[in-house]
């Protein structure tokens, strides 16, 4: 199977316009013929369901959480980009292409990231008419703020809860056409696998999380909206029901997955505290604006940290970049940090954590001008460590944020199995190798509203495909085969539970496959994953049945898709001999200890094909085609 | 607040098989708790302990530990989500206990929230709610430009005020009367309060209301403990909003 | 006539109701007790306050059925508001603890109301429904307050009318939808105040004729 993209020819401002013409539209009083499975309700899945049913297609939709509007796109703080250059500060759409880009290390699509900054504005305008409560000036008009280090005002936010915002703004619209019967809502279902019936998706197994129940659902295209894998490292920023089931079992039955192993790291998270931590807690990006980041200057250094005098502190990001400071990209800003701590001056407990100090900007704004900005983060972090960030400096360490990697797309966002779409986090997306902040939001919305309605009628309107129901010999077997497979995880009636399980294979992708890699220890990682996963289904111990409420089998049907799919990643990291973006292998580096790249032979995507239980799964490349910009080596220095 | 590193309880929770099973309430020692743990954490070590132990570990639902999702949420010592002001349960640490405490931890009570198993609940009537009218009705494409309609500062951050809901049920909770006028309040207040909602105000106002009564809740008496234990400190401000829309909307 | 019915059958509706009667009986307390207030100025004052009251003749009986009804109302309304919120929570708290919105008034509404409820009937069997073409009412009054057991009963009566109104004054502003952020406070303020006029203005009435004679 080769890799078509499908980008249509002509100049990249044009080709989405003309791709929305060419693509054939579906009659209207046809539409409601068509059925839509659509799994998740983040911002992708809910702004997706919610525009095709306005559209008139049966759309049924799932979520795990017990209502759509938990997804974890809530969770998202500092905001949504356009290209609206309401700050009138020279933002255009092709400069918002131009950074996103040029922050993905070029590693991803022009036409999908053009695309992308087109409808980036009808996003705004969007929201703001479902009533979304974005920021506003004294004016009333809209407010915006400068994000992740673009050096234009172009991010709009609502608070500090812009995710939850535009995530109940695309749940609202979603109750509307709930309520006028267009969308059927399944939430606490848990899709386990994809149906593929003469090689077309065309429905899904879900276990009802109520009840155990095995349910069957069949339609003419399923969309993919499940998120990112983040939680592969167990501790992330991630919601705690973050997975890659849904994504892993479409891969098993032949989407390719892209990229696996681009990731990305979030340098200002609360530092781990305890091997009884269950997840980390993100602290705006924002906080480095006005906080300075430094370790002792002598290793095991174990003073506090107003004991150490200035002499004896190394403001290491404003020493080593000193134009950039504080401000260099995520990754830079992770890696840094590591490296400090890898050399004994990580402070705090643990030695993993370095620190982020106000005390001079409070000395030069006054604690009023600095609470009213970072009030409610000061406040979260309290609430959290139990210390208080204006007297003494915060403790902050990378943690895993974000997945660029997820199945593989063409330009309709159609996945290699024909009629599974794929939006959202869980697509390999349009960041390439490292995504700018503020911009995932609006990689959902755009997919979910503007894009995939359109697309999804070019392939209906396709046909080629009979009429089916559930009581297709596949739908048995899919069925039949999830619950097998559950039963198996049921009966090995071992010693260690799920979650010990997933701990342990997230100490071994932090540690080889997080922030810096190398190729032998990625070798060594691949081994113990692989031990890890044998001892699992030896030694897993899931307690009560499968027919009943049962968290603790939800979570390890979850941990066996992150144990197989942990050594996808590393395979991807393996094969990709370069550095670039959130991809850092160690062996290729600049002088400055930035990424080197390795244009030449990496700038493709690598998609890779299932190949069978146990076969080393088969690699395919889709070579990246730049006509309108120029790729060069950052540099912050 | 405690500065004991680590801490011993005795938890009182309250156990449901199923939906339609007797419940009733299990002792269980938590041991060496570390005061830094979130509350969640410390129940995720005790059901770790009982399943090594060989018994079912304790249902409760939970999404994002960081007090936005609104998935968490149980009665701690007679007090939803705990005993912190403006906290969710997953946000509660465990160096708000002493040593020595006693805790008891129980799901949501109301008629509309069925308990599904142990401290999980089905919360499906808040979704009934909105679905009636928590929305404004435009289609995708077709808005005009997002400046075209300004909106006054205030107007808007006190729409945010009321947006900021996270539908956890606390309310529900915490009402005498298992009322949800606050999270039915919330949400009318907050699309009447912009000039985008204002359009349907009256129609959303009746049908959300209309759809509150009849999904099993309780009448609001005004007992206002619903803001005094919502962890996003809605105000009872937007219950009154509500009234007035809702008699707006059945008299004009 | 049907969205009046939709209305009032709502449970905003309802609350309405109780909002309503219960200003009304606010203002109907204020006017009785700067009747009764005319006390102080001894026996022919009150008796000629009486008598002036008395000659309002239709209009009077007119409020009186207006009180009746409204009375009826918010009893009825109060009923089913309580039957149905104790319904809405049918398994019970094992420990439940109040978090600072009730108060005792909040929390007593149904019971203190039940109470006002027996007094009220009570009151008016003592003093409406008696005959008053042989005794003056003051006769009637100071007479039955010579009873110890009389005084002590109203003087409860009127704490817990007190209690009573002590919620739901505000309650009834902000049940109409009449609160502002700005004039809460005040309003909260005069609640109070209120109650404690009734409580006080009412509840001395009755230990002051007790020691008149
Ligand atoms: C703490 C934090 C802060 C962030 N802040 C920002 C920000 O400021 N700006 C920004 O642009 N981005 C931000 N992001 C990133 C952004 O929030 C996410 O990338 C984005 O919300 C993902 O949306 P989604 O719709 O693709 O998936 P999600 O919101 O993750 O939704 C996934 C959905 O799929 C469902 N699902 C998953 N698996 C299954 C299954 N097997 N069966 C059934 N249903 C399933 C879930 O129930 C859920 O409904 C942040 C992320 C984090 C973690
Ligand atoms: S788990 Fe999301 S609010 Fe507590």
């Amino acid at each position: 199977m080769g890799l078509e993209s499908r980008i249509p020819a002509g100049p990249l401002a044009e080709k989405w316009d003309r791709h929305l013409f060419e693509l054939k539209l579906v009659n209207p009083a046809n539409k409601r013929k068509f059925d839509i499975i659509v799994v998740g309700t983040g911002l992708a899945g809910a702004a997706a369901s919610a525009s095709m049913a306005e559209l008139g297609y049966n759309v049924k939709t799932f979520c795990i959480q017990d209502s759509p509007r938990r997804a974890h796109s809530i969770a998202a703080q500092g905001g949504i980009n356009a290209a609206k250059n309401y700050s009138n500060d020279g933002d255009s759409i092709w400069r918002l292409f131009y950074d996103t880009i040029k922050g993905g290390d070029y590693r991803a699509r022009e036409a999908n990231v053009y695309r992308l900054a087109q409808v980036s504005n009808l996003i705004i305008d969007h929201c703001v008419a479902q009533g979304v409560p974005f920021a506003r000036d004294y004016g009333g008009l809209l407010s915006n703020r400068s994000f992740g280090g673009a050096q234009v005002s172009r991010t709009f936010y609502a608070r500090g809860q812009t995710g939850q915002q535009l995530l109940l703004g695309a749940y609202s619209s979603l109750s509307r056409q709930a309520a006028a019967g267009k969308v059927r809502l399944y939430a606490r279902r848990d899709m386990l696998d994809l149906v593929v019936v003469d090689g077309q998706a065309r429905g899904i197994v879900v276990r009802n999380l109520v009840n155990g129940d095995i349910e069957t659902y069949a339609a003419d295209a399923v969309v993919l909206a499940t998120g990112g894998y983040g939680n592969v490292f167990y501790l992330s920023t991630n919601a705690m029901a973050c997975n890659v089931t849904a994504c892993f079992q479409a891969y098993k039955k032949g989407a390719f997955f892209a990229n696996p192993c681009f990731t990305q790291i979030h340098p200002t998270c609360i530092p781990v505290h305890g091997d009884y931590q269950s997840k980390l807690t993100l602290m705006s990006e924002s906080l480095r604006n006005d906080g300075r980041v430094w370790v002792p200057q002598t290793p095991g250094d174990k003073r506090a940290p107003g004991q150490i005098p200035e002499a004896g502190r190394d403001y290491f990001l404003e020493n080593k970049y000193p134009s950039f400071g504080n401000l260099v990209p995520r990754d830079v800003a992770s890696r840094n940090a590591k490296e400090q701590c890898d050399q004994g001056k990580g402070v705090g407990e643990t030695g993993l954590a370095v620190y982020l100090d106000f005390a001079d900007a409070i000395q030069r704004d006054g604690r009023e001008v600095i609470s009213q900005k970072y009030g409610n983060l000061f406040e979260m972090y309290a609430k959290i460590t139990g210390q208080d960030p204006y007297e003494t400096p915060m403790m902050i360490y990378p943690a895993v944020h974000y997945t660029m990697g997820g199945l593989w797309v063409d330009y309709n966002l159609m996945s290699t199995i024909p009629g599974l779409f794929v939006t959202g986090e869980a697509n390999f997306s349009d960041h390439g190798a490292n995504r700018l902040g503020a911009s995932a939001l609006m990689q959902g919305l755009a997919d979910g509203y503007f894009i995939i309605p359109y697309t999804i009628g070019g392939y209906l309107t396709g046909g080629g495909y009979k009429k089916i129901t559930t009581d297709h010999p596949e739908f048995k077997a899919a069925a039949g085969a999830v619950a097998s497979r559950i039963q198996r995880l049921l009966a090995v009636k071992g010693k260690r539970t799920a979650d010990d399980f997933h701990r342990s294979l997230g100490k071994i992708m932090w540690e080889y496959c997080g922030m810096a890699r190398n190729n032998a220890g990625l070798l060594n990682a691949r081994e113990k994953i692989a031990a890890l996963r044998s001892e699992f289904w030896d030694n897993l111990l899931v307690p009560s049945t499968g027919a009943q409420f049962n968290q603790s089998l939800e979570k390890a049907g979850r941990v066996a898709d992150f144990l197989e799919f942990g050594e996808l990643m590393i395979i991807d990291a393996l094969a990709r001999q370069e550095s670039c973006g959130g991809h850092f292998n160690e062996a290729f580096q600049t002088e400055e200890n930035e990424a080197r790249r390795d244009d030449e032979n990496f700038t493709h995507v690598a998609a890779w094909e299932f190949a069978g239980e146990g076969q080393a799964p088969v690699f395919h490349k889709e070579p990246l085609v730049f006509e309108n910009v120029k790729l060069s080596q950052r540099s912050y220095k | 607040m405690t500065t004991a590193k680590t801490i011993h309880l005795t938890l009182k929770v309250v156990r449901q098989t199923g939906p339609d099973q007797k419940s009733n309430l299990e002792t269980y020692a938590a041991r060496n708790v570390s005061t830094d743990m979130s509350f969640l954490e410390m129940l995720d070590v005790v059901n770790e302990d009982l399943t090594l132990a060989g018994q079912d570990p304790i249902a409760f639902d939970h999404d994002c530990r960081e007090g936005i999702c609104g998935m968490c949420g149980a009665v701690v010592n007679g007090r939803p989500h705990g005993p912190q002001e403006g906290t969710t349960l997953c946000q509660l640490h465990m160096r708000h206990f002493e040593d020595g405490d006693e805790v008891v931890i129980e799901p949501w009570r109301s008629r509309a929230f069925k308990v599904i198993k142990d401290l999980v609940v089905d919360r499906g009537a808040f979704d009934q709610i909105i679905q009636a009218g928590g929305y404004i009705s435009i289609n995708t494409g077709g808005a005009p430009d997002a400046n075209s309609l300004p909106v006054p500062k205030e107007m808007a951050d006190q729409a945010m005020d009321a947006a900021a809901c996270i539908g956890c049920g606390a309310c529900v909770a915490a009402c005498p009367n298992a009322s949800a006028m606050l999270f039915t309040g919330a949400k009318i207040s907050q699309l009447a309060l912009l000039p985008q909602g204002r359009p349907e105000a009256k129609r959303r106002a009746a049908a959300m209301v209309a759809a509150m009564d009849k999904l099993g809740f309780g009448n609001c008496t005004n007992e206002r403990e619903c803001e005094a234990v919502c962890p996003k400190n809605i105000s009872i401000v937007h219950i009154a909003r509500m009234n007035r829309e809702f008699l707006k909307a059945g008299f004009f | 006539m049907n969205w009046l019915i939709n209305v009032v059958r709502s449970s905003i509706g309802k609350k309405l109701c109780m909002a309503l009667t219960g200003m009304c009986f606010c203002g109907f307390l204020i006017a009785h007790l700067a009747g009764n207030l005319t006390i102080y100025g001894g026996k022919d004052a009150f008796n000629a306050y009486a008598q002036r009251l008395h000659s309002l003749g239709a209009l009077l009986t007119l409020a009186e059925i207006g009180l009746l009804t409204f009375a009826l109302i918010h009893i009825s309304v109060g009923a089913i508001l309580f039957y149905g919120n104790l319904t809405a929570r049918p398994q019970r708290y094992e420990m439940k603890k109040n978090t600072g919105g009730r108060s005792l008034g909040s929390a007593t509404m149904p019971y203190t109301g039940f109470l006002l409820l027996l007094f009220i009937v009570f009151h008016l069997m003592n003093f409406h429904f008696v005959d008053k073409t042989r005794q003056s009412i003051f006769e009637i009054v100071s007479a039955a307050f010579q009873q110890p057991l009389y005084v002590v009963l109203y003087v409860t009566a009127m704490l817990v009318a007190a209690v009573h109104v002590s919620h739901g004054f505000w309650s009834a502003f902000q049940t109409l939808g009449l609160n502002h952020p700005k004039y809460m406070p005040l309003i909260r303020l005069a609640g109070l105040v209120f109650s404690l006029v009734v409580g006080a203005g009412f509840g001395f009435l009755p230990i002051y004729i007790s020691r008149m004679t």
